[in-house]
């Protein structure tokens, strides 16, 4: 059989966008109707038989899914990664997308994860359920929009420790200054704002001082 | 290797022959535990004089495990970058990463090799432990997971900055530093931990943390923003500023070379490269659209002055500086030479400041032109910042020549283009930045005008220890072919004919007494003569404060010579305010936070 | 699930009955469930059921800072934690578009190949241990905790080695440790009569492992299996080799295969290829002194760090099989999403539901060891 390049089989597809990102690895931007299509392409024309993952990303800002399906030729050994962009939905009418389970049997345990963790119901997979959160039953888990720290702060309790040192520390008049909640609730590291409450805080009792030892009173 | 086929059947009594083991030496491991290896990761130790407590290791922790606690008994020291909190350690969350112990810019944090501890269900409390010189049960063990020099993950060395050879500058005032490029800003700007000891030391807390950040992610409005909230000298501050910030920097704590971050460069290099016309958007942000009916009158364009009426005027309040000199900066302008801040970039920071609505009338003399008791008539408010621009004299003999000068003097009359005659040799008496930049000063025009440079400094402190100028100041002097002599005491200028030939001077012994006065012992014996045709005394500044009128001197109360202020600058007369150099003594950051702070107060006893 | 989620499966008048294998069971490297419906001692069909060990790996990563994720990633495979660090930042290299300094992909290779043995020992214990077979069991176990000691010597840490960074290495090799490494693989090789004799060439043990859960080639790539699995049907393929990262080539290895398919052949691919890492390491032991430089590229101070735009996928050669991660940067300080591509799951899924079908109940708990699944990286 001739081998056809890979580009040529590629460019069969409506509006694909290729990058050669280096030799093993080819990045494929396409429309969600053409997606489909390509991986029969490169399935059936160019030996990429091995699914070797479907990624979502959950770009919440554009409100867009992207499912990216990376397929590996054993021959050509090359990765091709198929990028694709998919409505986000919302609860009362979630993602759909139509499954690929009849090209790539693993494709089952992919999107089954994919439904699980982002709600994305892909249509004519075999197993649309849970499968590693069976008792889970809050919004889809890897969603940008559920906060897994805020679960975890409101869900569980953290253990309060009273060791010796610290009662003496406290008896002293310092202790507990900055836990590391404070740091991580506020979202970044960047975020000194703990600090400045504090010195803030001291800066004012420094000046209710001074005004009391002032000439004025 | 010996193959095995896949269809061998194997053998039965393959395993059999094992029971060769029965003749082999059995294994035995003691119990108790087995000491671990060199750089094991065990449980933590922390040197708590190394320490600076800027919490870098808590926030790089990412299990949340440490939680950062005061402790009163330890040093706490903003202008020096020192917080008395320590890193305390929770042994239910950490994972022994070594990430906290990498991260340290003091190297004070680190691991041993101690690794067993075991304990009750009730005795969860050992869990949360104090690290100290010793580790979690108080023994002292061998140390496991230390920082190395592969391992650091902090940058410690500062991007070099470029500035001109001193050939090249020495007959002329331009500015010397050439200041970073974005690349090299944003290098600078990936080296910062986020720890804001630079905002804690910094008279007017400046967002440092937040300004290096935005310059990093390569916004710098963003940068000029953070600026703007805290300090409208910014292009000032980013060239001539005492950055206090950079000691307290918590790289420039660390072992060995160890570079703080360039955080003065960074803020010129923002200010550099944002336009004008952004800028003074970014100053009009958060400006009250109300008017508030009440005018304030500041006496003394300088950055205290400014700065004030900066604030009350952006708080809706009408604000007229009045300022003898015919531009406004005072000394920043009439004071800092301009190779060392070039003066457009003083006049785009009040440009800047005016076109907030800051009212400046040039030329007009307190106390001549207009008197303070007109001033209180006219005003709600008014704010005293006219800064310290009397030199001190030295009082030593033959000091009273008309050939030795005050620095402040001199300095005043050159950027102001007044003729002068330039000496062919000067001594220069002071060791501070004042006395440098006299002396540069001078050697610039000698250059000009005879294309020779003979200044000679001459100061009590002793060179690389207890000197006063900045080292870089030291350092482009000396390239520039000014000689310094070091622990040197003024006898006498030495006067024939009525004419100044020169200054006589002693070796110091001490310069403080047991007591800690300033009482400088000099070695007679040791005496030396400096052939001069000027001699520039520069130990010092005061404030000229006859322009206040003899009534509102009596009424005022005194502290030393300076007017006596409470924490706000709120003087004991209950109109008037008092900010800047002629009460906090020289410094333009420590002038801008106490334009800020008289500012608020005057807005707060207007609003009562 | 929790037992007291559990409902019965009703089953009329059907013979069969219902049957769970885990979530705490030997037969498994980790907490794993799989629930088989028998017909007598044969599987009707099996359902894999996970969970158990569902830490949400990838959604704390994103929540993290780039560097502090160096300390999760190893807990994703216990038993072959390196190539989790090693994928991890390679990925995040790619998109920082930096290399990390020859002399620490030479040590990132030796890691790897260590772990590898690491893992293979312990599969070797736990599949003998499958078997009915205790001392192969104990013998793994302990021949791995002598390359633990290595791990710790030249890491800091036993199993969580925590020893990569993105930009390199995270420290320099100890004095003297390329020759206890030496020591350690003249020590391995000894033992191979040992194994052999109780374990490879015993006919109890040849019995029980030939023909169970076999595969063929075609079925293996349907179902996307690979490393050990897949080279156990006769195809030979190796990431190392066929998308080659750090220096694997420049190094010379075979890559064993056998034909049948089962569980006998997977053990003897693995056995195989215990010795090409040994032979490997020897190569690594020699060549290692005479690469010197730095081991670490810089990169910014990670506190402030921020990757630029862009989107990695990095793949290693696993004990288990293709081992990838996909990392996306949307050039803020933390991933935007990281994807951990496990071989086990394609393994431990679909594979054992496909391989477990048919089979005898007794032979369920050896397929689950020799397709060498880690249930960690099903759950993530």
């Amino acid at each position: 059989m001739n081998k056809v390049p890979i580009d040529e089989i590629l460019n069969k597809v409506n509006g694909i966008k290729i990058t050669h990102k280096r030799k093993t690895r080819i990045r494929v931007d396409v429309d969600a109707d053409s997606l489909p299509t390509l991986l029969e392409l490169i399935k059936g024309r160019a030996s990429y038989i091995h699914l070797s993952a479907i990624t979502c990303v959950d770009w919440i800002a554009d409100n867009q899914f992207e499912l990216v399906y990376h397929v590996w030729s054993y021959e050509e050994k090359c990765l091709i990664s198929a990028h694709t962009r998919i409505d986000r939905g919302s609860e009362s009418n979630p993602a759909k997308y139509v499954s690929v389970y009849d090209l790539f049997k693993p494709a089952d345990f992919f999107e089954r994860d994919i439904f699980e963790m982002y709600g994305v119901t892909f249509i004519g997979s075999p197993r649309m359920e849970k499968f590693i959160l069976t008792e889970w039953n809050g919004v889809p888990p890897m969603l940008k929009d559920f906060d897994a720290e805020a679960y975890v702060q409101e869900t569980f309790k953290w253990t309060d420790y009273n060791p010796d040192w610290l009662q003496e520390l406290t008896d002293q008049g310092g202790g507990i200054a900055v836990k590391p909640e404070d740091i991580r609730t506020a979202g970044n590291t960047h975020n000194m704002s703990t600090h400045r409450e504090r010195d803030k805080a001291k800066a004012a009792a420094v000046k209710a001082n001074e005004k009391m030892q002032g000439w004025k009173q | 290797m010996k193959k095995i086929n896949y269809n061998d059947k194997g053998s039965i009594l393959n395993p059999l022959k094992n029971l060769q083991f029965y003749a082999r030496k059995p294994v035995t491991e003691p119990l108790g535990p087995r000491p671990a290896s060199a750089s094991y990761r065990g449980f933590h130790i922390n040197d708590l004089d190394k320490c600076i407590g800027c919490s870098s290791c808590q926030k790089i922790c990412d299990n949340a495990a440490i939680t950062m606690v005061e402790v009163p008994s330890i040093e706490e020291d903003a202008s020096k970058g020192l917080r008395n909190l320590r890193p305390a350690i929770d042994y239910g969350r950490c994972c022994w990463c070594a990430l906290c112990v990498d991260i340290c810019p003091t190297s004070a944090i680190e691991m041993t090799r101690e690794y067993v501890h075991v304990c009750d269900g009730d005795e969860t409390d050992s869990y949360f432990i104090f690290p100290k010189e010793t580790g979690i049960h108080g023994d002292s063990f061998e140390k496991g997971w230390t920082k190395t020099e592969d391992s650091d993950l902090l940058d410690r060395a500062r991007r070099p900055m470029g500035e001109m050879e001193p050939e090249a500058r020495i007959d002329n005032f331009d500015e010397i530093v050439d200041g970073f490029t974005m690349e090299m800003a944003i290098e600078e700007a990936s080296r910062c931990v986020d720890c804001g000891l630079c905002e804690d030391a910094c008279p007017a807390h400046m967002h440092a943390p937040n300004y290096i950040r935005s310059i990093y992610e390569g916004n710098l409005e963003q940068a000029v923003e953070w600026m703007y909230e805290t300090n409208p000298f910014s292009h000032v501050c980013g060239r001539v500023c005492t950055h206090i910030c950079e000691t307290a920097c918590s790289l420039g704590h660390g072992e060995g070379e160890s570079d703080p971050i360039a955080i003065r460069w960074l803020k010129r290099f923002a200010m550099d490269n944002v336009s004008k016309t952004k800028i003074k958007q970014i100053a009009r942000k958060g400006k009250s659209r109300k008017k508030s009916g009440k005018s304030i009158a500041v006496v003394g364009a300088g950055p205290a002055g400014l700065t004030a009426a900066f604030d009350l005027v952006k708080k809706g309040h009408k604000v007229t500086v009045y300022e003898s000199l015919p531009k406004a900066g005072g000394m920043t302008r009439y004071g800092i030479p301009n190779y060392r801040l070039p003066k457009d970039r003083l006049d785009q920071d009040i440009e800047v400041i005016q076109s907030v609505g800051v009212d400046i009338k040039y030329n007009v003399k307190v106390g001549t032109d207009i008197s303070m008791a007109q001033l209180q008539k006219d005003n709600h408010a008014v704010v005293m910042a006219i800064g310290m621009q009397m030199g001190r004299s030295t009082r030593i003999p033959g000091s009273d020549n008309k050939m030795v000068v005050k620095a402040v003097d001199l300095l005043r009359m050159i950027p102001k283009g007044d003729e002068f005659n330039v000496p062919k040799s000067a001594v220069v008496i002071g060791g501070g930045n004042v006395a440098m930049d006299i002396a540069r000063s001078l050697a610039r025009l000698q250059k000009q005008k005879y294309n020779e440079v003979n200044i000679t400094v001459s100061a009590l402190e002793q060179l690389g220890k207890t000197f006063l100028a900045d080292d870089d100041e030291v350092i482009e002097s000396k390239e520039e072919g000014i000689v310094i002599l070091d622990a040197r005491g003024p006898k006498q200028c030495v006067i024939e004919n009525n004419k100044l030939t020169g200054l006589e001077t002693v070796k110091v012994i001490s310069i403080f007494d047991e007591q800690g006065r300033f009482a400088p012992k000099y070695d007679e014996e040791n005496l030396q003569f400096h052939e001069a045709d000027m001699v520039v005394e520069a130990i010092g500044q005061m404030s000229d404060v006859s322009i206040l009128g003899d009534e509102l001197t009596e009424e005022l109360e005194w502290n030393r010579g300076r007017i006596q202020i409470d924490g706000n600058g709120a003087t004991s007369v209950e109109w008037l305010w008092s900010a800047g150099d002629m009460v906090k003594g020289p410094d333009v950051i420590n002038a801008v936070a106490d334009g800020h702070r008289v500012a608020d107060d005057i807005d707060k006893f207007l609003n009562k | 699930m929790r037992p007291e989620n559990y409902q019965a499966v009703k089953l009329g008048q059907s013979n069969e009955y219902e049957i769970f294998i885990g979530p705490n069971h030997p037969g498994i490297e980790g907490n794993y469930a799989f629930r088989l419906m028998l017909d007598g001692d044969i599987v009707v069909s099996g359902k894999a059921d996970a969970g158990y060990l569902h830490r949400g790996f990838e959604k704390l990563m994103e929540g993290r800072l780039w560097i502090q994720n160096l300390a999760i990633v190893p807990r994703i495979c216990v038993p072959d934690p390196a190539p989790m660090e090693v994928a991890y930042s390679m990925a995040v290299e790619e998109i920082m578009g930096i290399e990390a300094p020859i002399r620490a992909q030479w040590i990132r290779t030796m890691q790897l190949e260590l772990s590898r043995v690491a893992a293979h020992l312990f599969t070797f214990g736990g599949h003998a241990a499958t078997t009915g077979m205790y001392t192969p069991m104990f013998w793994g176990v302990a021949d791995r905790d002598l390359v633990l000691d290595l791990f710790e010597d030249f890491t800091g840490g036993r199993v969580y080695s925590i020893y990569n960074i993105p930009g390199g290495v995270r420290r320099e090799l100890p004095p003297e440790f390329l020759q206890k490494l030496s020591n350690l693989l003249d020590y391995l090789e000894s033992r191979q009569n040992d194994y052999d004799n109780l374990l490879f060439t015993n006919q109890v043990f040849v019995d029980r492992a030939k023909g169970c859960g076999a595969l063929t080639q075609e079925q293996a790539l349907e179902l996307s299996v690979t490393g050990p699995n897949l080279r156990a049907c006769g195809l030979a393929y190796d990431v190392r080799r066929d998308d080659p990262y750090l220096v694997y080539d420049e190094l010379e290895f075979d890559i064993p295969i056998q034909t049948a398919g089962d569980a006998y052949a997977r053990i003897l691919v693995r056995r195989d290829e215990l010795f090409q890492s040994i032979r490997i390491l020897r190569q690594i032991i020699e060549r290692l002194p005479s690469i010197k430089g730095k081991i670490r590229t810089p990169i910014p101070n990670p506190l402030s760090w921020n990757v630029r735009k862009g989107e990695a996928y990095a793949r290693v050669e696993s004990s288990k099989g293709e081992l990838a991660y996909y990392v996306v940067s949307d050039g803020g300080d933390k991933p935007y999403r990281v994807h951990v591509r496990g071989p086990s799951s394609m393994h431990a899924v679909q594979t054992l539901e496909f391989l477990a079908k048919g089979a005898r109940l007794e032979d369920v708990a050896q397929i689950m060891f020799s397709l060498d699944a880690c249930p960690p990286e099903v759950d993530r």
